[in-house]
Formats: C-alpha cells, structure tokens, sequence
C-alpha cells in the first residue's frame, strides 16, 4: 500500500491553477523530497493531504484512506510539521506538547519530546517568546507525537541556523530508520540530496520530474564541482586529472585547481593529484544547485516542446 | 476526545489574554460599585435581591453581550489569521470539533469574569447587614452565564463562518449594535405602534403576539423575561409560563444555529 497516492489531481482556485493533473505515488517507508520554487504547488499539494483544501478533480489517498472523507484518521497517524503556521503566544512549549499528546491521545511524558527537539530548557516559556527555529521544532515536536507512519514536514529547515537544519535532517533520517514514510518539501538541495530517496520536481503546478537525485544530476548533465586548495598545480597535473573517468573540465590559477566531475570521481581526482607530487591542504565540493538543475530542467522542457 | 482537548487548550489560553483580565477587574469593578450604591443605610437590612435586580436590566444585558462578542468573535478566524489553526488542524481534529470544542472553551473561559464579579462583590456584601439570598444568587449567576454561551456560541458561529478577522470585527460589532442598543431603540416605538396601536389591520395576528415574537428573537430580551420570572420567584409558573418557554427555546435556538450554520460554512472551505 503506498503512503501517499494522488491520481489526477488538480487544484484551480478561480482562474488560478495551482496544481495541474498531478499523479504522484510515494511508498510506504520512503523519503521523498517535493521541490520546486515558491509558487510552484507544493504547499497546495501538501494542504490537499491534509485536507486543508479541497482538490478540483482527483483523487487523493493518504496511507490507505480517503484523505477528505476520512482525514481524521489519516492525521492521528500522520505528524505534521505546516508551512506558515503560528504557535500560540500564549502558551508554553510544554501547553503545545501536552495539546498535541491529548489530541493523539498519547500518553508520553511531554518533557521527553521537548528534549527530543532540544527545547527543554524553554519548556516553560511562553512559546510567543520563541525565535523562529524554536517554534519550528516546536511543531516538530508536536508532528514527532505518537511516532506517526508518516511524516509531512513542509519546508522544514525554513528559519533555521545551519546547526538547526542539521538537527532536522537527523530527526528525518531517525525517523525513516525507524519505518516512518517522510515526506517533505524544499526550495534547498542540500537538505534534500543528503536525505532522500528520491525527488519530485514541481514547476507551475505540474510535476516535471520524479526520480532519485543522482539520476536527475545526470540527466540534468549537473556535475559536482570540487575546489582544492593545494601547494601548486601545473598543466601536467591537471592532464593527469583530466585523463581520469567522470572529469569533464580541470582548471587551475596555481593554488587553487577547479574540477568539474561526477560525484563518484572526487577521491580519484584527490588520489592522483597526490601522486603527481602534489600537496592537497583543503577541498570543499559545490553540487549543482538546486536553481541550476531547474535552469537545465527547464531549458531542456522548452527545447523539446520547440522541438516538437 | 478531540473537541475536549480543543476545548481545554482555547480555555488556558484565553484565559491568559489581557483582555481577559481587564474585563473581569471592569465587571468586578461595576458590580462592586453597584452594591454601593445600594448599599443599606446604617440599622437597615438589604436583600441581594436588589442588586441582582439593579444590575441585571443594566449592567448584564448590555455588558455580557459585550465581553462575550470580544472574547470570541476571533476564536476561529483568528487562528485562520495567524496560522496557529494550521498546528491545530494538524493534529487529529475535525472541523467540527474545532467549533463546538472553541464554543466550550471560550463559554468555559467567559464564566471566570461571571462567576468572580458576583462572587467578590457578595463577599463584601456578605460583611455588611445583608440578607443574602444565595439560591437566587447562584440562581442568577449561573443563568448570567447562560446568556454568556449564549453570545459566545453567535460569536464562534460568526467566527467559524467568516474568512478573515476584519469581517469577523465588523460582524462582532453589528451583532452587539443589533441586539443592544438597536432593538432599545426601536423596540419603544414598536410598543406604541404594535400593543397600543394593534398593530397592522391586514395581518391575522394581533399586535401584542407581534410584539412579543419580536422581544422574544432577542436573546437579550428572551433572558430578560427568563431571569425576571426567576427573580420574582415565579420561574417555570405562573401566568407566563408559555412565555418562559418560547424564551427559553429561542435561547437554545441561538445556542445551536449560528455554530451550526458556522461550522457548515467552516467544512466546505479552503484554509
């Protein structure tokens, strides 16, 4: 049984449509990444799930049931962390967790969730005092009650520091290892290639791509780029690079060599640069991102409708 | 159950608004002030009666609409505003636990402001040569808050069926404008022209029924004759018994339509 099964659906709001013929399946126990630009569908997607709004036509089901008829079940089993929501000022952080533990009817001690998203020491704040970050894992907290089959998590790292983004892509990762089915958009690559199964690429309502990372790397032709820093680098050395497999371009200004390749081609380019003498002293990589794999998307979808 | 854990969470937080502190210290304050002024003079005794029956044609039929439009008009459509109702309607909940769940909890959160400003000022009073007639005390605070849910639930219907909070603030107001000093003002003329004038000729009822189905639409008016009946010891007898009850059902009328129609708007929209 899948997790999340949409069938034609479409979503128009007036002369407005924000989700066109969408079918998407994810399978149970899967992390399934949603991009796309703001303003592409996803949170219109995301609401469908949920039943915060209605498709036009279609169908949608979540974890085996209806998900307008019957989308009280579908989130007592479902944890959910929304995009644009707001906590209630005036309650703690321990208020929220005990609502949500009653709401699922859970019976956990709530100071074990709050330490589970590091917000033990604000557990009896008021949660209107909250930064940005606190309140987001504090609604993960609440999605997090009851250890739900499926997780919907809509762009979750929005507002977070690097070291919180982190923390939420261990707690995805804890989570799919545990079994749960996660589901989550993103406009940020990073978050999304170090945790998923597989992509979704949403452009205008429409989903222009479906497959796991890797595979849309290559056929979006984006290779990694790896920038060494090392002691010096002549031609020769690069030739060495250059005759390696997966490097399509090598560059140098002395100090510092730029290497274009496939990700799998990374230690190789380190290994033979060191055995032509030369000193490796730091490397960082730049994947293709996010904003250029959509660029080749979609020059390559306007090529062949022009084609066509 | 879902709508209890709404209900309990809207209760905490509502009671810990500002707003809800300035009006129980307003109502404490005018109720007090009330007991003053009635106050007996010195060797004379003084039934809690009195006061009940002062503040009850003045203070509560204008200012318990009030509170209760102010607590609860937002109680829907504010968390629609904000987005707390999207971490609400994440978790298990159906639409329509959301609004009698928001009805019980803001009825349950107007009864603090109730219950204290006639419990304190009748502490004071109790000091003094009162006689205090608790049943009818109690009796009447309890059918205060009666009256309260009562524009709590117009209030949360409103709420639930509007799509943003500025409608929801004008709506609030209408309804208070409406059912306070409007039908005040025109229900004296309305008198003259239905019970004394009889009313138009062409209609097969008589002015005075008229007049009393008007009186009666106002939850304002159906709790003035329920609580004067009551104040007079004649609640549930005597000869307006059939008046009682057609208050009493139009009350109840307006417990349960305006969330109804509320939440049938609420379940068929977008969030």
């Amino acid at each position: 049984m899948p997790a999340i099964e949409l069938s034609n659906v479409t979503k128009r709001y007036g002369d407005v449509t924000a989700v066109r013929d969408l079918d998407l399946t994810v399978s149970e126990g899967e992390v399934f990444g949603f991009l796309g630009p703001n303003g592409a569908g996803k949170s219109t997607t995301i609401n469908m799930l949920l039943d915060f709004v209605r498709p036009t036509s279609g169908t949608v089901r979540v974890l085996g049931h209806d998900a307008q008829r019957e989308s009280v079940t579908v989130r007592q089993r479902t944890g959910v962390l929304p995009e644009g929501f707001d906590v209630y000022n005036r309650l703690t952080g321990r208020k929220h967790i005990e609502f949500a533990l009653r709401s699922k009817d859970v019976d956990v001690d709530p100071d074990e969730m709050l330490a589970r998203v590091g917000l033990s020491d604000a557990a009896d704040r008021k949660a209107g005092g909250y930064s940005k970050g606190m309140r987001q894992r504090l609604a993960l907290g609440m999605a997090l009650v009851g250890d739900p089959d499926l997780l919907i998590l809509d762009e979750p790292s929005s507002g977070l520091d690097p070291a919180g983004a982190k923390e939420m892509r261990d707690i995805v990762r804890r989570e799919a290892d545990r079994g749960a089915t996660v589901f989550f958009s993103s406009h940020v690559l990073g978050q999304v290639e170090s945790v998923c199964d597989r992509v979704g690429i949403m452009r205008e309502g429409e989903l222009i791509a479906e497959d796991s990372i890797e595979s849309l790397r290559e056929a979006a032709g984006g290779d990694e780029t790896l920038v060494l820093t090392v002691d010096s680098a002549s031609q020769d050395d690069l030739d060495a690079v250059r005759a390696l497999d997966g490097v399509s371009a090598a560059t140098t200004d002395g100090g510092t060599v730029t290497v274009s390749c496939d990700s799998g081609a990374k230690t190789k380019v380190i290994a033979a640069l060191e055995d032509q003498g030369v000193t490796v002293n730091d490397f960082e990589t730049q994947s293709a991102s996010l904003e250029d794999l959509f660029l080749s998307y979609t020059e390559d979808e306007e090529r062949t409708e022009v084609s066509a | 159950m879902s709508w209890q854990a709404i209900a309990q969470k809207d209760f905490e937080d509502a009671v810990r608004s500002r707003w809800m502190l300035g009006l129980t210290a307003f109502f404490v304050l005018l109720i007090a002030a009330a007991a003053y002024f009635v106050r007996p003079g010195p060797g004379q005794t003084f039934s809690s009666n009195q006061l009940l029956g002062l503040v009850s044609g003045t203070l509560v039929t204008t200012l318990i609409p009030l509170i209760a439009l102010v607590m609860a008009y937002s109680a829907i459509v504010g968390e629609r505003d904000s987005g707390s109702l999207k971490l609400l309607l994440s978790l298990p909940h159906s639409r329509a636990d959301v609004v009698f769940g928001k009805v019980a909890g803001r009825s349950l959160a107007l009864a603090v402001p109730i219950v204290v400003g006639f419990v304190l000022p009748a502490l004071l009073l109790a000091l003094g040569p009162l006689q205090f007639d608790a049943l009818s005390y109690i009796g009447y605070t309890l059918l205060t808050v009666f009256l309260g849910v009562v524009f709590v639930a117009i209030a949360v219907g409103f709420s639930a069926a509007m799509a943003s909070q500025r409608l929801a603030v004008a709506g609030a107001i209408a309804l208070y404008f409406l059912f306070v000093p409007l039908w005040g003002a025109v229900r004296f003329p309305l008198q003259i022209y239905l019970v004394m004038g009889g009313g138009p000729g062409w209609l097969p009822v008589a002015g005075q029924d008229l007049f009393t189905a008007f009186q009666l639409l106002n939850p304002n008016a159906a709790f003035k004759i329920i609580s004067g009946a009551f104040l007079n010891g004649e609640l549930f007898t005597g000869q307006s018994l059939q008046l009682q009850l057609a208050a009493v059902g139009m009350l109840l009328v307006w417990l349960t339509v305006p969330p109804l129609l509320g939440f049938l708007r609420f379940e068929a929209s977008d969030l």
